[in-house]
């Protein structure tokens, strides 16, 4: 067995492991030196890249298991990456799939540990024209990416009534033709979810959005009055709501910070 | 409103398999509201899975490595353009097989091309010399097409 240690650029808490030969009982050894080189103090997610190993034992896992159970009290992890149908094959029988995660590659691993600490958001972009038949299959994709990113059910369909009314009055009270674009930018981390919806303003109706605008208190909502309950719900489902409106155009920022349950974010 | 043909729309997502299968829906559902059959738009989304996936696996190399995604929807079908910053040489070079007219199965495997190749009308693949891919699918309405 041949084992690298690599430093992670930018990332000084995760180091990856390259391994390669076979994880035998022989391999014991090297195995437990390569752990003792890692620096625990200022490491906390190490990545096995086992796409060159052929074999692994049950005692090179139960080393690979007590050095994770290590980085867990620091709050890290250890994780796979690379690996092959066959050593798969073996993790299954062994029920280590049900300990250890596993990704395709080193890069989506080191994107699911950023994604852990929060280091930066996810970013999504999109721009799509300004036609009301285009929301409902842009807010299924918001609400999809939440759940897909592990935000509660819940949480997806607050999500989804936020962009499907922002979207909505981003292409009613915005400037109408074939030519005009609504753009969506999303971003998403552990913790909460931001999104900026523009679009460009129609001069005809700016006086109206700047009139729906107004501070809650100091619009009178009459019970057959349709109009201008979008921001309100949208105020109640988000954490914080700002609209920048001018003459080129409207920017929507809603913020919503992820459901956190008995200290649980979900 | 009815939707008006042609339209554009665009995609920029990170280059996280997690992200595909919401991404491919979406194409799926935009083609669905564009009054396309549920064959045409469930076919699409075949084909978006299969680019995306290679541009993912193959394409990016860098933690921050992002995916651009171009649907041009047409009266008479669609063409996407996925664009991915560049893989390594070795995966550059097995595109370029999988490509070439001459390959056998063999140098296809995993690539998934050849489902690409039968759902649709064309595909072409521009690689730069920063390896930096851009590939085009066209796929005609079942009117306009035999292939369906």
């Amino acid at each position: 067995m041949i084992v690298n240690i690599k430093e992670v650029a930018a990332t000084p808490e995760a180091v990856i492991l390259q391994f390669s030969g076979e994880l035998d009982f022989e391999s014991i050894k090297s195995l437990v030196d390569a752990f003792k080189k890692i620096d625990i103090n200022n490491r906390k997610y190490a990545i096995a890249e086992v796409g060159n190993v052929s074999m692994i034992s049950s005692a090179a896992l139960g080393e690979f298991m007590g050095f994770r159970k290590t980085l867990l009290e620091k709050d890290g992890d250890l994780v796979f990456a690379a690996m092959n149908m066959d050593i798969r094959t073996k993790f299954t029988s062994m029920g280590a799939t049900k300990i250890f995660r596993i990704f395709n590659d080193v890069r989506s691993a080191l994107n699911a540990f950023k994604w852990q600490q929060g280091l930066a958001p996810e970013i999504i972009n999109l721009t799509f024209p300004a036609n009301l038949h285009l929301v409902p299959p842009v807010r299924q994709l918001a609400s999809r990416i939440a759940k897909q990113k592990g935000y509660s059910n819940k949480d997806s369909f607050r999500i989804e009534t936020i962009i499907d009314e922002i979207c909505n009055n981003a292409i009613e009270h915005g400037k109408q033709g074939e030519d005009q674009n609504i753009s969506v930018k999303i971003g998403i981390d552990q913790k909460q979810i931001e999104f900026d919806v523009i679009n460009t303003s129609d001069p005809d109706k700016l006086d109206t959005l700047k009139a729906l605008l107004k501070p809650m208190h100091e619009q009178e909502i009459r019970s057959e009055e349709r109009r201008g309950r979008g921001l309100s719900l949208i105020k109640m489902l988000c954490d914080e709501l700002s609209v920048d409106c001018s003459e080129k155009g409207t920017v929507v920022h809603v913020k919503k910070v992820r459901e956190v349950k008995d200290g649980i974010s979900n | 409103m009815n939707i008006q043909l042609p339209y554009k729309v665009e995609l920029s997502f990170p280059g996280d398999i997690e992200y595909i299968p919401a991404i491919r829906k979406f194409i799926s559902e935009i083609l669905l509201v564009s009054h396309f059959s549920p064959k045409f738009a469930y076919r699409s989304e075949i084909i978006v899975d299969e680019i995306c996936n290679n541009a993912v696996n193959y394409g990016c190399k860098t933690e921050d490595a992002r995916i651009d995604l171009i649907c041009n929807i047409f009266e008479d079908g669609i063409d996407f353009t996925v664009k991915d910053p560049g893989g390594d040489n070795f995966h550059v070079e097995r595109l370029k097989n999988a490509l070439s007219v001459e390959s056998d199965k063999k140098s296809d495997k995993g690539l998934g091309l050849e489902i690409v190749r039968m759902l649709s009308e064309s595909l072409n693949v521009v690689i730069d010399e920063q390896n930096l891919t851009s590939v085009r699918v066209v796929r005609k309405r079942e009117n306009f097409s035999q292939n369906n």
